[in-house]
C-alpha cells in the first residue's frame, strides 16, 4: 500500500474559489403558438444568475458536502471547477490550475464523477473501458494493475467487471463507474450526486468507499447529495448554496446551531408515556427545568432537529426573505 | 505517434463491440452491393447515349464511381458516426467526459466511434476502382498510385473538416439530426465529374462542400489528367480548412455549457 502522502501533498487551499459567477442567457418565451411564431423572429432572453459571486477554499484531504435544492447552482459550481464551464466573472484555482484552461496536468489530477451519467462502453465489459482509460491517462501498465485490483476490491466487484456494462443493475454500473473514474487516483473528486437512483444498501457501501478513498490517498472531495445520510457519513463541512449563493459555509454540526430556531426535547415519563417537545433555543433550559419540576422523568434528551429539517427550513426562510 | 496510438485503442474497442452484430455486416455488404449496382446502372445508362462525358470516358468515370463509393465507406464508418455521437452528446451533456480527459478533446471525439462492417464500401470502391483502372489500359505509375492514396487522405481530411464543422454548430444550434440527410443528399453529387457542374455550382462543391477535392482531384490522378497546380491548391486548401477548423472547434467548445443537470 502506497501511503497518502504520495498523491497527495498537504498543501492547503486545493479549491479555491474567489468571487465567482457564471450567468447563462437563456431564451423566454410565452406558451401557445402565436408566442412560439414571434420568438422565430425575436428571441427574449433573460439573464440566469446560475452562481452569484460565491467564495470558498477547501484544504487538501477535505470532505465538503455541497447542498442545495435543484437549480441552486451545485452542478454548475462543478462544472466551472472541472474546467467544462468558463466563469462569467470571478476566480477559481483547483490544485494551483484554471480549470477552464483544461490543462493536462490538472485534468490527470482530478475526476468528475455524474450520477445519472455513465461514460463505460455499453456492450463491453468494464475491464475493457478500463484499459482505455489506463492508455487515455498514460498510466504505467503496472500502478495501472495494482490500483484497478486495489479498488476492485474495495468494492467487491471482482465479478461484475468481466460482465458487460449494459448487463448491471443501476448500482452495479455506479460502483463500476466510480472505479473507473478513480483508476489515475486523482487528488481531487467531484462527485455530482453519486448514490443518486441506488438503493440504501449500495447507498452505504458507496459512502464507505468515497471514505476509504479519501483516507487512504488523502485525497479532496467536493460532494453533492440529494441524501442528506451521505453527507452526514462523509462531511465534516457543509456549504449551502440557494440561488446561487452561499447561505453557510462551516461545520456539519453548526448548521444546525446557525438556521435552526428550535431544539427537540425527548423525554419518557414514570407512567411510559413519551414526549416530544420542539422547543425555541432560548427556552431550553426553562422548559427542561419545568418538565422534571413537575414530572417523574426517566430518560431525557435534547437534540437538535434532522439535519434534514434543518436544511428545509433554510430554504424555506431564504425564499419567504 | 499519439493519435495512431489512440486509434488502433479505439479500433480495437470498436471491433470486440461490432463483431458482437454480425448481422449487421450482411446488411452493410447488402447496401454495398446496392449502390455499386445502382452506380454502375446509371452510368451505364449515360454512356448509351454518348461516348465521353465533360471529357471524360465510361472507364474514366468509373474511377470516380469507385472513388465516390469508397470515400463514402470511409464516411460512414468512421466520420459520420464520431460527428454523430458529438451532436448526440452536446445535447445530452454527456460530451462531458470527454472535456475532462487530459487529451485532446478534438482528437478524442474525433476517433471513439468506429462501424467495422461499414467498411466493406471501402472495399467496393477500392474494386471499383481497379476495374476503371484495367479498362483504361494504360500503365499506372508509382508516382501516379502515391499521388491517388496522397490526395485520397486529403481529400477524407476535407470532408473530416466539413463534418466537424457542421457538427460544431451543434453548441449553438442544439438539435442537428438533419446533418446525415444535409450530407447525404449532397454528396451523391459526387458521382459525376465536377466540371460537368456550372460554375456557381462547381465553386461551392469545391470549397464549401468539399466533394470535388475529395472525388475528382483523386481520381484525375489515376486518369493523367491532374495538374500540378490542381495539387497545389489542393494541398494549400486542405491546410487552410484543417486550422480554420480547429479553431472553430475550440472556438465551439467556449460556447459549449453542458445540458445543465
Amino acid at each position: 500500500m502506497r501511503t497518502a502522502a504520495a498523491y497527495a501533498p498537504r498543501v492547503p487551499g486545493v479549491v479555491h474559489v474567489s468571487h465567482l459567477t457564471k450567468v447563462f442567457r437563456v431564451p423566454e418565451r410565452e406558451g401557445g403558438m402565436t408566442a412560439a411564431l414571434r420568438s422565430l423572429f425575436k428571441r427574449q432572453w433573460r439573464e440566469v444568475r446560475a452562481v452569484d459571486d460565491i467564495s470558498f477554499d477547501i484544504e487538501a484531504g477535505e470532505v465538503v458536502g455541497f447542498l442545495g435544492p435543484n437549480g441552486a447552482g451545485k452542478t454548475t459550481t462543478l462544472k466551472m471547477l472541472s474546467g467544462l464551464l468558463y466563469p462569467t466573472s470571478g476566480d477559481g484555482h483547483v490544485l494551483g490550475h484554471v480549470p477552464s484552461k483544461r490543462e493536462r496536468d490538472y485534468l490527470r489530477r482530478m475526476t468528475l464523477v455524474m450520477g445519472n451519467r455513465n461514460q463505460l462502453q455499453w456492450d463491453l465489459p468494464a475491464l475493457d473501458s478500463f484499459e482505455l482509460n489506463r492508455a487515455i491517462y498514460r498510466l504505467p501498465r503496472e500502478d495501472f494493475r495494482r490500483t484497478r485490483d486495489e479498488l476492485i476490491d474495495l468494492l467487491d466487484i471482482g465479478d461484475l467487471v468481466r460482465k458487460p456494462v449494459r448487463q448491471l443493475s443501476l448500482g452495479e454500473r455506479m460502483k463500476v463507474e466510480v472505479v473507473g473514474s478513480l483508476l489515475h487516483l486523482p487528488q481531487v473528486l467531484f462527485l455530482d450526486e453519486p448514490t443518486i437512483g441506488l438503493d440504501v444498501t449500495m447507498q452505504r457501501r458507496l459512502r464507505a468507499f468515497v471514505a476509504e478513498y479519501n483516507e487512504r490517498y488523502g485525497a479532496t472531495v467536493l460532494l453533492t447529495s440529494h441524501y442528506m445520510a451521505d453527507v452526514e457519513a462523509l462531511c465534516k463541512r457543509v456549504i449551502v448554496i440557494h440561488h446561487g449563493r452561499i447561505l453557510f459555509d462551516g461545520q456539519l454540526d453548526d448548521l444546525a446551531d446557525s438556521f435552526s430556531t428550535t431544539k427537540t426535547i425527548e423525554a419518557l415519563l414514570e407512567d411510559g408515556e413519551r414526549v416530544s417537545l420542539s422547543v425555541p433555543r432560548a427556552e431550553i433550559s426553562q422548559a427542561t427545568a419545568k418538565l422534571l419540576a413537575e414530572h417523574d422523568v426517566l430518560d431525557l434528551t435534547i437534540e437538535d432537529p434532522p439535519i434534514e429539517d434543518v436544511i428545509e427550513q433554510v430554504f424555506a426562510t431564504e425564499a419567504t426573505a | 505517434m499519439r493519435p495512431v496510438q489512440l486509434a488502433l485503442l479505439y479500433l480495437r474497442l470498436n471491433v470486440m463491440n461490432e463483431v458482437q452484430y454480425r448481422a449487421n455486416f450482411f446488411i452493410a455488404a447488402f447496401q454495398s452491393l446496392l449502390s455499386v449496382g445502382v452506380g454502375l446502372a446509371v452510368l451505364a445508362l449515360v454512356y448509351s447515349h454518348t461516348t465521353t462525358l465533360n471529357g471524360w470516358t465510361e472507364s474514366e468515370l468509373l474511377v470516380i464511381v469507385g472513388v465516390q463509393i469508397l470515400l463514402s465507406g470511409v464516411i460512414h464508418a468512421t466520420i459520420q458516426p464520431n460527428m454523430e455521437r458529438l451532436v448526440d452528446e452536446v445535447r445530452d451533456g454527456k460530451l462531458d467526459f470527454a472535456l475532462t480527459k487530459p487529451e485532446d478533446a478534438q482528437l478524442l471525439i474525433s476517433l471513439r466511434e468506429l462501424r467495422l462492417w461499414q467498411t466493406v464500401d471501402v472495399i467496393s470502391g477500392a474494386i471499383v476502382v481497379g476495374v476503371g483502372i484495367a479498362r483504361l489500359h494504360n500503365s499506372i505509375g508509382v508516382g501516379h498510385a502515391f499521388g491517388f492514396l496522397a490526395l485520397l487522405l486529403l481529400g477524407a481530411l476535407l470532408l473530416y473538416c466539413f463534418w466537424l464543422i457542421l457538427a460544431t454548430g451543434s453548441f449553438w444550434v442544439v438539435n442537428m439530426w438533419f446533418l446525415a440527410d444535409l450530407f447525404e443528399g449532397v454528396y451523391q453529387t459526387g458521382r459525376w465529374p465536377i466540371g460537368i457542374y456550372p460554375g456557381w455550382l462547381r465553386y461551392s462543391m469545391t470549397y464549401l462542400v468539399p466533394i470535388g477535392f475529395a472525388v475528382t482531384v483523386p481520381a484525375q490522378a489515376l486518369t493523367n489528367r491532374l495538374h500540378w497546380t490542381t495539387v497545389v491548391v489542393a494541398v494549400c486548401f486542405g491546410g487552410a480548412l484543417t486550422a480554420f477548423t480547429r479553431w472553430f472547434w475550440q472556438f465551439g467548445l467556449r460556447r459549449y455549457s453542458g445540458a445543465s443537470a
